[in-house]
């Protein structure tokens, strides 16, 4: 039902930065997905497309049931462990330094040349030198991935950092604050809920250096699924593993989401 | 020659520019703050009043001259020189009672007797109600009453403050402003507060240091002997002195004469 608004001005479609109410948020949000699976139910069901190359909805789900039946769970959670060790790794590593380098000019001075430097290098540029110097067990996908997120997540902390307003850390240090205070009682409470966001976007990038990993060094893992599934032309699950992947990511997603609120309530509750 | 809190003795500060240049914001400026008292520092845009206050707090050094604080030389920010910014600086992760602890804690005062004290600056500003609250929920004049409790529970020797009612409407800083009066006669905290506002000068001053622009020099040392021996508390009270008038014609005229430079 149309919403009667008196004011005699014709509501159109496309209006700058007017809100959309949530009725027409909700169908729009449902009806992009309709739209996707109707042109792929479509396409698979009049033979469009071939079905070795592109399977229906249907084939998908089934491969899915059938993939998890017969242990592709221990590959789900292998990929996920190579994600937390190596994502953790990283975080133990870039906070410190990053809070560092926005805190501390000596410290960005001797670092920053350092880590921007390498953050222009590919990390998958690493792959043959990880393997040849690592093997072929974990070791060398957990350095890819560490490689991949730690100097972008170094400088995105230390920029953060840096961004701390002045007038903060002069406060603190009029009210009797040595250095340490400084860092640790202002300026490190203050970056926290940057953070968790600036780890929240480059997790993502760990599930895409991972990926790369196992399809290129694994014999286990969601990645060495999908490319076993190639061999054998099993489209079906390729695109399972796509999907695991994806709802992995949003899952992640939430729980930073959730861990975003739990820990700075303050940041909640502004009217 | 008599002992004064502060004593500032022919202080300069030249900042260096690009290409060589440098420019000097504060040319051979001295004067002494009272104990107790309220010294306001005045002047237009360029006069260098807030350079002169960050020297005093220790965030900038000068390049020539002395700032001593009873007889010692000020080296750096410390606690007997707590500071009020015109930005808001409320630590957003505590709430309203544990910013005004933060100083006490980080300087050893025992927890108890921090409670007590914040408890205590918080009821002087207004903000019982609050002490539980995240800063966020408050208004900017309430931010404002945290940044003060915070720092006289910190206990310093002079409180200064840098236009801090300057990103206040206009009621709210009249509020303010009263409030600062109420807090030196309960507190006899000796205070220094930087504004370009004639007439928020007149009404917390018991001294008002005049400076002219580029550089920043002082012109004159107003005394507002209008005023009666107890503070005035309300802003209405005060335009009705006799000489209020004279005083602020006077205080225009010369910020008039610095805008004609």
């Amino acid at each position: 039902m149309r919403q009667k608004i008196s004011t005699g001005r014709k509501p159109k479609f496309l209006q700058v930065r007017v809100s959309v109410p949530r009725r027409q948020m909700l169908i729009s949000a449902i009806g992009v997905w309709v739209v996707f699976f109707g042109i792929w139910i479509l396409a698979t069901s009049l033979h469009w497309v071939n079905p070795l190359l592109v399977p229906a909805p249907g084939d998908v789900l089934g491969a899915t049931v059938r993939l998890f039946a017969n242990g592709f769970g221990s590959d789900v959670l292998i990929s996920m462990m190579r994600v937390l060790v190596s994502f953790t790794l990283a975080c133990l590593v870039a906070i410190p330094l990053g809070v560092a380098m926005g805190a501390f000019p000596a410290v960005d001075a001797i670092l920053a040349p350092f880590v921007s430097a390498w953050r222009y290098l590919p990390a998958p540029s690493f792959i043959p030198i990880l393997l040849m110097w690592f093997g072929t067990g974990e070791a060398p996908k957990l350095a890819l991935l560490f490689l991949g997120v730690i100097f972008f997540l170094i400088t995105l902390i230390a920029d953060h950092t840096k961004e701390i307003r002045k007038e903060l850390i002069e406060t603190a240090l009029t009210l009797g604050a040595g250095r340490w205070a400084t860092v640790f009682g202002v300026m490190l409470p203050a970056v926290a809920p940057n953070i968790l966001t600036a780890m929240r976007q480059m997790l993502a990038v760990v599930w895409t250096y991972l990926v790369i990993a196992e399809i290129v060094a694994s014999t286990t893992g969601i990645g060495a699924m999908m490319m076993r599934a190639r061999r054998f032309l099993h489209t079906d699950e390729i695109l399972s593993g796509i999907i695991v992947i994806g709802v992995m990511g949003l899952i992640f997603d939430k729980v930073f989401a959730i861990l975003h609120r739990r820990l700075f309530p303050y940041l909640q509750e502004v009217r | 020659m008599s002992q004064h809190l502060l004593q500032i003795n022919n202080v300069s500060k030249t900042f260096a520019l690009s290409k060589g240049r440098s420019l000097t914001a504060v040319d051979d400026v001295s004067f002494a703050v009272e104990k107790g008292s309220i010294c306001v520092l005045l002047g237009p845009s360029g006069s260098g009043k807030s350079t002169i206050l960050r020297m005093i707090a220790g965030l900038e050094a000068q390049s020539s001259g002395t700032i001593a604080l009873k007889g010692a030389q000020i080296d750096g920010p410390a606690r007997e020189r707590g500071m009020v910014f015109q930005a808001y600086t409320s630590f957003d992760w505590m709430s309203v009672g544990k910013n005004v602890e933060f100083g006490m804690k980080i300087n050893g005062v025992p927890a108890k007797e921090r409670r007590e004290r914040a408890a205590h600056f918080i009821g002087l500003v207004g903000l019982s109600k609050f002490i539980d609250t995240y800063p966020s929920q408050l208004s900017g004049g309430m931010r404002q009453r945290v940044a003060i409790a915070r720092t006289l529970a910190n206990a310093p020797e002079v409180l200064l403050m840098d236009e801090p009612f300057g990103a206040l409407d206009a009621e709210t800083r009249w509020q303010m402003q009263e409030l600062m009066i109420e807090v030196a006669e309960a507190s006899g905290t000796t205070m220094i507060i930087v504004t370009h506002d004639i007439e928020e000068a007149i009404f917390l001053a018991d001294k008002i240091v005049f400076l002219s622009s580029h550089p920043g020099r002082i012109k004159e040392e107003i005394i507002p002997e209008f005023k009666p021996a107890k503070r005035i508390r309300n802003k209405e009270e005060l335009l009705e002195c006799p000489g209020y008038i004279d005083i602020e014609r006077k205080i225009m005229r010369m910020m008039r004469e610095e805008g004609q430079h």
